[in-house]
């Protein structure tokens, strides 16, 4: 328990930084760092509990973006409602995506949720030539009303990744992530045992598309300037999986752990060397799923475990 | 009327294509049930092969083919040998997390070497055709389909006859018998994936000859194979033909009646439908998970 009385602590003082009048760089460094922290928690959430990689999680976060994007310079939308709305609309895309996709195991999943997320993006991309209308604006992106300081999106993006790894701490210890946990070991006999796992399975995807998507929204704000190629990357699907897989799979702060490290080493090594980092993170990704796969938080309890 | 049959035939073309890499990327899993996320690379390597051989040496195109065969034929081998090997026998998950890592070393390595630039192999024959009719049919997109329809024949034919394609197929039908019997899993895996790459180098050189080629091509060309067999029926090589030439078509009509910036969305909405619909592929003979 005093474990996570660290992870508590560690959230108030978080609480209390902006007190200390820093420098916008930090609060933005940080602000990135918990938008990180909240999405390979989310994406952990499904394909780290389930076992079901979901190399197109990307989409979401393009759909809660565009969706923030959308209401409030289309609609004048206010900026919650605004990501709720994002919220709610990845969700149900997830909803109706999951419905299909999580009938397909493994790797079937995997190519077709990566499928799924180009698609999203070329659509986006493309949507407004072809049909000769003005809704998503194409290559030129969407720029959005700057309004609020930097401490703003410091504590939004804070409680939004620390609610996303509360739900996370719960769903680790309640039934329902039980039923998770057993369809990734034994998928036919967790349904012998009388779990409905489709049902669960695609609640938990929806879960995790509200979460991104969410995220989404308020990263549309915060950036001010949105584009498809930048927020349907699939480089931002690649650092979910990195960082939860880094930290630990499967486990609560696993994906915290990778995120922080992750973020700090993109921050200054993905800006100016982009290809060496991605060829990087490649190597990390190869070097922990041969020699690794509890990632760095199996690393630690084997550790304890053989003292 | 002519655009309609001038769209069916280019689609056909390109369609031979996708067959011949599909194959190998429906070999590879078949035998070793591996999702091979770098398959778009070895594309890249064959291309970039054909490519440097051509534009530093002036050599034919088409006569530099048994070297992107053999490049990435070797790069294949090694990465399953040395890498691979070891995630095998570890749940599914590993292998494709495992393939995805050597995606992002091989797009960002060719990246740094050889930088983003778009390249193109201009041939004197290039855009040379003869007309048929109302419809013009380039000459090194015809060599290019006869060759690649030629391989996909080959590697069905190498399956059934020959006796390393038998141990092939026993290690893919149950593997602890296939050892009990005396074949070498490890040595037969990496066989599979050397064939698998080596077409798919094939298939790279092939479209270097009239495609644009790029260190980043890779994903799009993954996604087109994961596709074309789930249309023909995953590990099942006759179905990656029908589906290969299926999808070629299915994307000409799109480019020529709608959008050619929309075809990958095409692709997936067909995939989606096919997952759904008919996870045994449309002849109902591939294998599912």
């Amino acid at each position: 328990m005093r474990k996570h009385a660290v992870w508590l602590a560690v959230f108030f003082a978080l609480l209390l930084v902006p007190a200390f009048k820093l420098e916008g760089y930090y609060y933005r460094t940080l602000s990135m760092i918990f938008l990180w922290i909240g999405l390979a928690s989310a994406w952990n959430l499904t394909s780290g509990f389930t076992g079901y990689i979901d190399f197109g999680a990307v989409a979401y976060f393009g759909i809660g973006n565009y969706a923030t994007a959308l209401s409030m310079t289309k609609a004048g939308v206010p900026f919650f409602p605004a990501i709720m709305i994002s919220g709610l609309l990845s969700g149900m895309v997830a909803l109706f995506i999951g419905r299909y996709t999580m009938k397909l195991r493994g790797a079937y999943f995997g190519i077709a949720t990566l499928a799924f997320a180009e698609a999203a993006s070329q659509i986006v991309l493309e949507f407004d030539r072809t049909f000769h209308v003005t809704i998503f604006e194409g290559s030129h992106g969407i720029t959005l009303p700057i309004a609020h300081d930097e401490t703003f999106f410091y504590y939004t993006f804070l409680i939004v990744a620390a609610l996303i790894v509360f739900i996370a701490f719960l769903t680790d210890r309640n039934k329902f992530g039980y039923a998770l946990k057993a369809i990734k070991e034994a998928e036919n006999s967790a349904e012998l045992a009388g779990i409905d796992t489709q049902r669960c399975k695609v609640s938990v995807y929806a879960v995790t598309g509200v979460m991104i998507g969410v995220l989404g929204g308020i990263n549309a704000y915060w950036l001010t300037y949105i584009s498809p190629l930048d927020v349907f990357s699939v480089t931002h699907t690649i650092h979910m999986i990195i960082m939860a897989l880094f930290g630990g799979i499967g486990t609560v702060f696993g994906p915290v752990i990778g995120a922080v490290v992750l973020s700090l080493a993109n921050e200054t090594l993905g800006a100016r060397l982009l290809y060496t980092y991605l060829l990087m993170l490649g190597v990390i990704l190869v070097v922990v799923v041969i020699f690794l796969p509890g990632g760095f938080i199996g690393l630690l309890s084997f550790r304890r475990f053989r003292k | 009327m002519a655009l309609l049959i001038q769209a069916l035939i280019t689609g056909l073309l390109m369609g031979g294509v996708y067959a011949a890499y599909s194959s190998g990327f429906s070999l590879i899993f078949g035998v070793m049930n591996i999702v091979n996320i770098f398959h778009g690379e070895l594309i890249m390597i064959g291309a970039f092969t054909t490519y440097w051989l051509y534009t530093l040496y002036h050599i034919d195109p088409f006569l530099t083919l048994p070297l992107s065969i053999i490049s990435a034929g070797v790069i294949g081998y090694v990465i399953q040998r040395f890498v691979i090997n070891r995630v095998v026998e570890a749940p599914p998950m590993m292998s494709y997390l495992c393939t995805f890592g050597i995606h992002l070393i091989l797009g960002n390595l060719a990246l740094l070497l050889w930088s983003a630039d778009f390249r193109t192999v201009t041939t004197s024959y290039s855009g040379i055709g003869f007309s048929l009719g109302p419809v013009t049919i380039p000459i090194a997109r015809l060599i290019t389909f006869l060759i690649a329809i030629c391989t996909t024949f080959g590697v069905y034919l190498f399956l059934e006859k020959a006796r390393y394609g038998k141990a092939i197929r026993a290690a893919s039908q149950d593997k602890e018998t296939a050892r009990l019997v005396g074949i070498d899993i490890k040595k037969v895996y990496a066989l599979t994936f050397a064939i698998g790459a080596a077409i798919t180098g094939l298939a790279g050189g092939l479209i270097s000859t009239h495609f644009v080629i790029y260190p980043q091509m890779g994903l799009p060309y993954t996604i087109i194979a994961f596709c074309v067999v789930v249309l023909g029926g995953m590990g099942y090589i006759p179905g990656a033909l029908v589906g290969g030439l299926l999808l070629g078509v299915i994307q000409s009509l799109t480019a020529t009646y709608l959008s050619s910036g929309l075809s990958i969305a095409i692709t997936f909405i067909l995939l989606f439908i096919i997952l759904v619909l008919k996870p045994r592929g449309i002849m109902g003979k591939g294998i599912v998970e």
